[in-house]
């Protein structure tokens, strides 16, 4: 069917990362009927994979066929323009147009940037950093937008399937690598890496890994359990400079990180890895309000422009109000997960498609809802931590009046079980009962529940102890206590008890096949006729034994 | 037809998929006359499936023929609302008088026909051929859309053919992996879990369940892994093993490149479901998952193979289709289907839910699993039926839809209901319940007084299982015979002769013969050529014993194991389509909120029209319990045993807390056998798959409450 009337409307889509490749393929029924016609330009020249996979990929757990997310070939079958190995250079908001790096200028009638995010790179000597402001970026646009960094040899992040490959040749040949940075990322590399044969350091200047996610507590028992799996961690460590050698070819490559209590830690490879930021250097030129991203409200529309769209990491979601847009600083940020970023493509498809048919159901749409914090798992094998929130607050901390009066909130109250010797941790933090954070280090199964509980918002069990024996070996409940009380049930097909047994053994029914005929148990799937020829074992033996006895 | 001259009839049990194989041996008066409490006795008889073995449901079947509340003859409603006994003839003109006239004011779709998956396919057959020419209506569904619709969609879809079991249920006991997602078998079906026995020996049961099910304890002792997901997340947990299975290198590559399609979309559809992602909606550990998966894809070392089976408890869904085809899909991927030793399947519940849907109740079937908009299908079934291709209607609506048009403009205004009880099995069934009375026509055949022939206007008398002849078509697509054992009570009535009886005042054209032999023989050559084929069968040659597996062309030997060779699409491949979730209309919102789960319990079978009049089944579980974890009933201050109130938007029930620590902490459960007040259904919703048409019936949103004495006095006084 094609749409009778107006031209189709004209969805431009910069960025063809998971985010943006999920918008593209929940735009496709829209295209399908004739309501729109969408051009996705993406600078990489491979199809949109999943980034979340990138260490395993570049440790060799994963290939690209297993981490492929939407193929541009089917795109382009289904009617998608997909232009790959393209930079958008420049928004012309007046002529409405994308100005790509071949000269050609695409037209748009919506604009969605899905640019992404790229990694930090902290002040070190020996490595040199560009700022990315608008005279910045007026100047060395170009140069700016196709190129995320200008590392040294031997020096990279980890982001893309270029910087994997770095990785994987390293590993490969089992060599050195020093992780900077002790994040979930850094782990995670860390950690496969260590378990692909690789000599892996990680160094990080707090006191315990992950410090963003997690407690003390938390961070001593996951430090523990990442030595045990081979990583080696330089904590209270503040990384100052790198050192570099000559290379035969007349080049200089990394060869250790120098930190600025004068270790020098020796490495084949140094990972950057210091957190992530947006990537949002097309709207800084094209005049767009940025925060820590593009500044959208919870529409996902930009605060400068209601034809353009931000979403994922490259989108700073805030509902703008008069005194945000009047402030020079705006609080909040990208969340940097993936989750959320595809819960806004998928939205945001529904809401193209509706304006694409002028469906009075675009203005009845219902905002995404707000995402609360998403919780953080570590994607390691034999290694669990999972964590949301501030997990800060220790048991018998009391929260200072907030002086909201009658509004003001329950206070949180935190239970909290440790056994670091045993690798397990867990600290919930609940306000009336509804978890507000949690971290849980080492107990898989009650990870899990927590994340159920604390995405659903439903309320934990007063005896917060049930969610610990979830990874007991008693677990799902209790096994019947003593498998010869008169209650438990033998047969289960035909629901015959102990006491029925006993009473028909006792009534002269002493082998298996007349209890059979007696009270029918045994005579469904036979599974328990092992079960009743001990029970008439018990019985005669007791019997036996009465009779013995002295009345 | 005379009356059985043997003393044993060698028949099957009258309820679920199993049809485990009894005897019925006629019972003599006592030396003093004194006639016999019933008239048979029940006894387990040897066959592949059961082996002798029968449940206590088995057991007691024959009480159900010594009933005084068995219904001898019609019952009209007269004016002042109350049922009374009336003549067949009386009855019979009544009805077809009402249609004839509905037909003419409003349409021949004006007139509805609800069928049954516990009808033999002789009835089956009939029933749809009945409503397509003798009434002349495209209004025809039945209550197999609540029950195999999504697994069947899914099947056909992948296969180009349903067949719940692919291959005989003995084959089962050479696996040393069976994964069970949402069948508690061990108490709808519990002679089947001895086939369970190998895979147990070989710590290889996976079931996976959000209850702590009687299946689900049959994994204990290191006989296998109880998976509790959260209720509704099954389909996440199939894409993340199937992410699993291709990430780690254990997927079937030969298999999928000789056998299938469309592996490349899957692998793009699952590499967004890495398993930390897949533990955080689920609620399954990682670890676990990782377990999984490796267990599904060990087949080496001498161990026997996988089985995948899936049952109504993932089925259930909007998502249903989808979460099916994900089972198939993580099937394929390990190279199971087809391959001797391993397999996928979906077990049926109903007696003939497998034959129910082959032989034309669906609202968009002809007999052999045609498709009603095929062209070559109409005209191959219409030179069977004698009519002009033309003559017959085009596809109607599925259950759900032909339900919530009855009284409505342009809607069905009369409706026929065979083997069906509605008001307890359909979803939100306070709606169905109003709706049913907005009809100018209820006509119900049934052998009791259910719940839904309480509200008709005529009730029409049926023979029941014992005294009646016919065949059924089990789990594992096999066809059996049922045979009868004892005489109907007289004013009881054959839907056979019913059908024949309003066609011929229907001025209908066509045959409706009275002799199920007959009929058999005329479905048989409807379906030649069909998927579900069963033109080389009969009643003589089934009464041979042989092991009668469709499809059965004339001339063949019939096909216990399908796909060996090859799929029934036209390429002989079987297709992957990638499925993702969808989002939930219904969620949990607030602390307040708990999932509500439904199932069934050992002791009854479905709306419990049959069970709860056996005494010694209704005594074991006589009344409505809500099961709820101790932590969740501290919480809320319910003790175990008191009364409970569950309510939505949608109904209210009470019932007794049973706290056990077999379910889920956010997760409540309630049997759906129970009746009026009493039904887990008031409660479900009505939303549907978009496939299959299948309810939600499995998750729904509700809210505890303890009741205090005081509530329950003035719930007594309203």
């Amino acid at each position: 069917m094609t749409a009778a009337g107006p031209r189709p409307l004209r969805v431009v889509l910069i960025g063809f990362g998971p985010v943006g490749a999920r918008l593209a393929e929940d735009l496709l029924p829209g295209i399908a009927s004739g309501h729109l016609v969408l051009t996705v330009i993406g600078q990489e020249r491979v199809d949109a994979y999943n980034r979340v996979l990138v260490a395993e990929y570049a440790v060799g757990t994963a290939e690209l066929v297993d981490m492929t997310l939407v193929s541009a070939d089917d795109l382009a079958e289904a009617g998608v323009r997909t232009l790959l190995g393209a930079t958008a250079l420049r928004i012309d908001r007046v002529a409405r147009h994308v100005v790509l790096d071949s000269g050609e200028r695409v037209p748009y009638d919506r604009l969605v940037l899905a640019t992404g995010a790229r990694a930090n790179v902290p002040t070190l000597d020996g490595i040199s950093r560009r700022p990315r402001d608008l005279p910045t970026l007026e100047k060395y646009g170009s140069d700016l937008l196709q190129v995320d960094h200008d590392l040294p040899d031997g020096v990279r992040v980890l982001r893309d399937l270029d910087d994997a490959d770095a990785v994987r040749t390293i590993v490969h040949r089992r060599g050195r690598i020093v992780v900077l940075g002790a994040g979930v990322l850094g782990l995670e590399i860390a950690l496969a890496a260590a378990r692909a044969g690789a000599t892996v350091v990680v160094v990080h200047h707090g006191p315990t890994p992950m410090p963003r996610n997690l407690d003390r507590g938390s961070g001593s028992v996951l430090a523990r359990a990442l030595r045990a799996a081979g990583v080696e961690i330089v904590a209270h460590s503040r990384a100052e400079a790198i050192g570099a050698r000559d290379t035969p070819d007349g080049g200089r490559r990394f060869d250790a990180l120098i930190t600025a209590d004068g270790k020098r830690i020796a490495g084949d490879l140094l990972l950057l890895s210091c957190g992530v930021g947006a990537r949002s250097d097309l709207a800084v030129l094209a005049g767009l309000r940025t925060g820590a991203g593009v500044l959208v409200g919870e529409d996902l529309v930009s605060w400068s422009d209601d034809r353009i769209f931000a979403i994922g990491d490259c989108a700073h979601v805030l509902e703008p109000t008069a005194e945000l847009r009047s402030a020079r600083v705006v609080p909040g940020g990208p969340s940097g997960l993936i989750g959320p970023g595809w819960r806004q493509a998928e939205w945001l498809a529904e809401r193209l498609i509706a304006d694409a048919r002028s469906s009075p159901d675009s203005a009845r749409l219902r905002p995404p809802p707000t995402e609360r914090a998403t919780t953080v798992a570590l994607k390691a094998e034999g290694i669990d931590v999972v964590a949301v929130g501030d997990v800060e607050m220790e048991p018998w901390d009391t929260e200072t009046d907030t002086g909201c009066g009658v509004h003001a909130a329950a206070p949180r109250s935190v239970s909290l079980w440790a056994d670091p010797d045993h690798g397990r941790y867990v600290k919930m933090l609940t306000r009336a009962g509804v978890l507000t954070a949690f971290v849980c280090v080492g107990m898989p199964r009650a990870a899990a529940e927590l994340t159920l509980l604390y995405e659903s918002g439903g309320e934990l069990p007063a005896d917060r102890s049930v969610l610990l024996r979830l990874d007991g070996p008693d677990a799902g409940g209790a096994p019947s206590a003593d498998a010869f009380a008169p209650s438990t049930t033998v047969c289960t097909c035909n629901g015959v008890t102990v006491a029925r047994i006993t009473e028909a053994a006792e009534a002269g029914s002493t082998t298996v096949t007349c209890i059979g005929k007696a009270t029918r148990a045994g005579t469904g799937c036979g599974g328990c006729t092992g079960r009743i020829a001990e029970v008439l074992e018990r019985t005669a033996r007791t019997s036996g034994l009465d009779a013995a006895l002295p009345v | 037809m005379t009356a059985p001259a043997a003393l044993a009839t060698d028949t099957h049990c009258p309820y679920c998929a199993l049809q485990c194989a009894m005897s019925l041996t006629r019972t003599l008066p006592a030396p003093d006359g004194t006639a016999p409490r019933l008239p048979v006795e029940v006894a387990g008889r040897d066959f592949p499936t059961n082996r002798g073995g029968l449940c206590k449901k088995g057991w007691t079947s024959a009480e159900l023929l010594g009933r005084g509340d068995r219904l001898t003859a019609p019952l009209i409603r007269d004016a002042d609302g109350i049922l009374q006994e009336a003549s067949w003839a009386e009855a019979l003109d009544l009805v077809a008088a009402t249609i004839r006239r509905l037909r003419d004011e409003r349409g021949a779709d004006a007139i509805g026909v609800f069928g049954g998956g516990g009808l033999t396919n002789e009835k089956a057959y009939q029933l749809g051929k009945f409503a397509r020419i003798a009434i002349g209506t495209s209004r025809i569904d039945y209550n197999g859309r609540f029950c195999m619709s999504s697994a069947a969609a899914a099947g056909n879809r992948a296969f180009g053919l349903d067949r719940g079991l692919p291959f005989p249920l003995e084959d089962l006991g050479t696996a040393s992996t069976v994964l069970l997602l949402g069948s508690n078998v061990a108490e709808t079906m519990p002679p089947f879990i001895g086939h369970l026995a190998a895979a147990q020996a070989a710590g290889g049961l996976i079931v996976v369940d959000p209850r702590r099910s009687a299946t689900a304890r049959l994994t204990d002792e290191g006989r296998g892994i109880h998976v509790q997901p959260a209720p509704g997340t099954d389909l996440v947990l199939l894409l993340g093993l199937i992410h699993l299975v291709l990430a780690e290198g254990l997927a079937d590559e030969a298999y999928l490149a000789a056998r299938t399609t469309g592996i490349g979309p899957l692998r793009r559809s699952v590499s967004a479901w890495w398993p930390e992602r897949v533990q955080s909606v689920t609620g399954v550990p990682v670890p676990m998952l990782r377990e999984l998966a490796r267990r599904l894809a060990s087949t080496g070392d001498g161990r026997g193979g996988t089985y995948i089976l899936t049952g109504r408890g993932v089925e259930q869904h909007v998502d249903g289709t989808d979460t099916a085809t994900a089972a198939i899909n993580l099937a394929l991927v390990l190279g199971l289907p087809g391959r001797p030793g391993a397999g996928y399947g979906t077990l049926t519940g109903q007696g003939n839910g497998q034959g129910g849907r082959e032989h034309g109740q669906k609202c968009d079937q002809l007999p052999g699993y045609r498709k009603i908009t095929d062209p070559e299908a109409r005209r191959h079934v219409a030179s069977v039926w004698g009519v002009d291709p033309e003559s017959i209607p085009g596809p109607g609506l599925p259950a759900v839809a032909l339900l919530d048009s009855l009284g409505e403009q342009g809607g069905v205004h009369a409706l026929l209901v065979h083997g069906s009880n509605v008001v307890v099995s359909a979803p939100n069934v306070q709606t169905v319940r109003d709706r049913l009375r907005r009809l100018e026509l209820l006509v119900v055949c049934d052998f009791f007084l259910s719940e839904t022939a309480e509200l008709a206007d005529v009730v029409l008398p049926t023979t029941q299982w014992a005294e009646e002849d016919g065949t059924m078509t089990s789990l594992e697509g096999r066809v059996i015979r049922r045979r009868r054992a004892v005489e109907a009570p007289a004013g009881v009535r054959s839907e056979l002769w019913i059908m024949r009886e309003l066609a011929t005042r229907l001025g209908a054209p066509g045959r409706f013969d009275l002799d199920p032999a007959v009929v058999f023989d005329e479905l048989a050559a409807a379906s030649a050529g069909g998927i579900a084929d069963y033109s080389g069968l009969s009643h003589a040659l089934l009464d041979t014993g042989i092991a009668a597996h469709w499809p059965f062309p004339a001339g063949s030997g019939g096909t216990p194991r399908l796909f060996a060779e090859r799929f029934a699409h036209d390429d002989g491949r079987a297709r992957i389509v990638a499925v993702r979730p969808s989002r939930w209309e219904e969620v949990v919102e607030t602390a307040h909120d708990l999932t509500l789960i439904t199932g069934r319990l050992l002791e009854h079978y479905q709306s419990g029209t049959q069970t709860r009049r056996i005494a010694e089944l209704d005594d074991a579980q006589p009344e409505l319990f809500v099961q709820i974890h101790p932590a969740t009933a501290a919480r809320l201050g319910i003790m175990d045993g008191s009364t409970v109130e569950v309510s939505n938007p949608r109904g209210s029930l009470t019932a007794a807390a049973r706290i056990d620590q077999s379910i889920r902490h956010d997760t409540v459960f309630l049997p759906f056998h129970y009746s009026g007040a009493a039904s887990a259904n008031l409660l479900t919703q009505d939303a549907v798959d978009p496939v299959s048409g299948m309810p939600d019936f499995k998750r729904a949103v509700v809210r505890l409450r303890p009741v205090t004495t005081t509530d329950s006095t003035a719930r007594g006084l309203t």
